[in-house]
């Protein structure tokens, strides 16, 4: 895995940040309360003196990590943001991508609705999938959070996409250029708090967070930052591999993206 | 470790999207997991292992075997990392491709060898995008090599071929480099091919590490940051922008264009910390001694003692992409302009270089065209500062092409 310069990628982030913020009128960011999504989060006080001036919001199922929800908390009040927590409902029948397909996007669009946001920040990775790697910096997605991914908009020179219509919003993706080990290296760097679930408890730990139904941990001796950076110098695994959803029926995670999935 | 930007170029089907897909292989970059992926998916299409499937990630991208969207990764090789950007070939997929190829650097072109491929009109118009862009240093990979017996003759007519166009769009001679490979093969790619034996250079990664180390260094100009808008600090608002060329420092006169307010630079915040100096590539977060009235959102500020011109006529070369209508916008920093005539002085085909005295603006053709916009905008060449001498271009809103003003 190639770690990149820290500061290149900084710089970038923090101008799409802004960027997002000064570009549309009601801006949120989603936060699972992972690494990246945290990392975005400090980005975001860099780029704004310190403050997070936009809600977070958190689309919860109830079935997250014990450890997820107390981090939720420590964070939002050291970092004195507001969190709009989605409360989506786990439906027995549906389990897997099906289940991640489903329930979360549709409590993010009633969310959407409620409060009106037209934008929306999202930190996905291009190195953690395929089909996340073809996405825009800025991407228009329709009321239904339709991706039309076979026609998207043109994005050069720093020029962004602008909204479809009145009732779709944009995603908006900052962390788009990191690879894994970045985000490692300046959540080290910066010193920027993280799930302990992600540090080695009795030779595994969790690589990539979902909830507890569909997230394994890997076998892992990894138990400080230094550990996992080295350990994904020489990994050959997929960061996902710990996620069930991603490894279902083909192009799985294609379908998920294309109907919305964040 | 810095990442230079390699903006991969040429027709659909002379092998970009396969080219990344065995380098990432043979540099050891692609997972484990993304190399079976797309083993399965080569063996349920009953076809031998295909590397481009690395890259292209949609069903469509697999089923058409064709590459739709832009997308990159990344490989190091010496202390050097590249993010290889894969583009669309295909002429509808331009929009896809110059959004692609902006970021790039260094273009690596593809060029097949084989009998009844070799150079296309396309070829040439990804070359003529890539100058457009800026790009000024280029490898020609002239691939497929296995198709035609490694032949020297073959990659020589080929070379031949295209050296004349390459220069005429302004490629410096000692920034060119001709390279015989197989993408799909993986010959001269990471390792001296023996089958190539007559081929006197290194192969085709030690090629793009000489001229990603010899490049780089930019001449550093005057200030200019382009602004996106307000945040609110401490003690009132702060203006909030990008240095894109010199940099700017405490106690600094300063003018915001195209408003024409002067004022003094009282502080500077970078990352939330507070700075003397603010530099090429930072954002920043200026406190001025006087409130600005009016639009920060896509303004320009300059040093007060050298500023850009205001223009409100402009000169531009357009890659055309799409058709120009009633109502054209040019999207000048994010912010859109109305532009009050779009008058075609003339063609240039794309495909050769020259100036046509025909006036059509078709797409996939280039033209210069005078621009007239409802407002002054302080601009400068795009050699001189890019952010300052590009605008994108809509027309009846749909992505109409790109301008640079010379």
């Amino acid at each position: 895995m190639i770690k990149q310069d820290l500061k290149t990628l900084e710089e970038k982030s923090i101008y799409i940040i802004r960027e997002t913020k000064l570009k549309f009128k009601n801006v949120a960011a989603l936060w699972s309360m992972g690494k990246d999504s945290t990392t975005m989060l400090a980005l975001t006080r860099k780029a704004f003196l310190g403050k997070i001036p936009f809600p977070v919001i958190h689309i919860d199922n109830s079935i997250d990590f014990p450890e997820t929800y107390a981090f939720r908390e420590y964070l939002a009040k050291k970092w004195n943001f507001k969190v709009i927590v989605g409360q989506s409902e786990i439906k027995p029948d549906l389990v897997g991508a099906a289940c991640c397909g489903k329930n979360k996007p549709e409590t993010l669009k009633k969310i959407m609705k409620e409060y009106g946001f037209d934008a929306l920040i999202v930190s996905i990775r291009r190195d953690e999938h395929g089909i996340r790697a073809k996405e825009r910096y800025m991407s228009p997605r329709d009321e239904n959070f339709k991706w039309n991914y076979k026609d998207q908009p043109a994005e050069l020179w720093d020029d962004y996409a602008s909204k479809l219509d009145t009732k779709g919003h944009i995603r908006v993706h900052p962390l788009l250029d990191w690879n894994e080990v970045d985000i490692w290296s300046y959540v080290k760097k910066e010193h920027i708090p993280v799930n302990p679930l992600y540090f080695s408890r009795n030779g595994y730990r969790y690589r990539s967070l979902g909830c507890t139904h569909c997230t394994v941990p890997l076998k892992s001796n990894a138990k400080n930052i230094d550990d996992i950076i080295k350990e994904l110098e020489t990994t050959k695994t997929e960061e996902r591999s710990g996620r069930s959803m991603d490894k279902e029926r083909e192009y799985v995670m294609q379908k998920l993206r294309a109907l919305g999935y964040m | 470790m810095i990442v230079k930007s390699v903006a991969l170029l040429g027709h659909k089907d002379h092998g970009k999207s396969t080219l990344i897909g065995s380098m990432l292989m043979q540099t050891g970059a692609a997972t484990q997991a993304r190399i079976r992926e797309a083993e399965m998916y080569s063996k349920r299409m009953h076809k031998p292992f295909e590397p481009a499937f690395i890259l292209d990630s949609f069903a469509e991208e697999r089923l058409g075997e064709m590459t739709f969207d832009t997308t990159r990764a990344e490989i190091k090789h010496n202390g050097l990392a590249f993010a290889l950007i894969d583009v669309p070939g295909h002429e509808e997929l331009i929009k896809n491709m110059i959004s692609g190829a902006s970021y790039g650097e260094i273009a690596l072109l593809l060029v097949s060898a084989k009998q009844d491929e070799g150079v296309r009109d396309q070829t040439k118009r990804h070359l003529f995008i890539s100058r457009m862009l800026g790009i000024d240093r280029l490898i020609v990979a002239v691939n497929k090599m296995d198709t035609v017996g490694y032949s020297q003759e073959r990659f020589e007519d080929v070379e031949r071929e295209l050296s004349r166009f390459i220069f005429k769009i302004g490629f410096a001679k000692q920034n060119v480099h001709f390279v015989p490979i197989s993408a799909y093969k993986g010959e001269n790619l990471v390792k001296k091919s023996q089958k190539i034996k007559w081929y006197r250079g290194r192969p085709l990664i030690d090629v793009l590490y000489d001229e990603a180390r010899k490049g780089g260094k930019k001449h550093e100009g005057a200030l200019r940051i382009i602004t996106q808008g307000t945040i609110s600090g401490d003690k009132g608002e702060l203006i909030v922008g990008r240095v894109v060329n010199g940099s700017v420092s405490v106690g600094e006169r300063i003018s915001v264009l195209p408003l024409g307010s002067n004022a003094t630079v009282e502080g500077i915040v970078v990352k939330g910390k507070k700075v003397r100096t603010g530099v090429i590539g930072e954002n920043v977060a200026l406190a001025l001694d006087r409130v600005i009235d009016g639009e920060l959102r896509g303004s320009v500020i300059a040093s007060s003692a050298n500023k850009p011109e205001l223009k409100d006529k402009i000169k531009l070369k357009i890659f055309v992409t799409g058709r120009f209508g009633k109502r054209t916008l040019a999207r000048f920093n994010g912010t859109e302009i109305a532009c009050k005539s779009v008058k075609i002085l003339h063609d240039i085909d794309t495909t050769t270089g020259e100036i046509v005295r025909t006036k059509k603006a078709k797409p996939l053709e280039a033209v210069e065209a005078e621009v007239r916009l409802v407002r002054k905008v302080p601009v400068e060449s795009y050699d001189v500062t890019r952010e300052l001498g590009r605008f994108v271009l809509y027309s009846d809103s749909k992505f109409a092409g790109i301008g640079t003003l010379d």
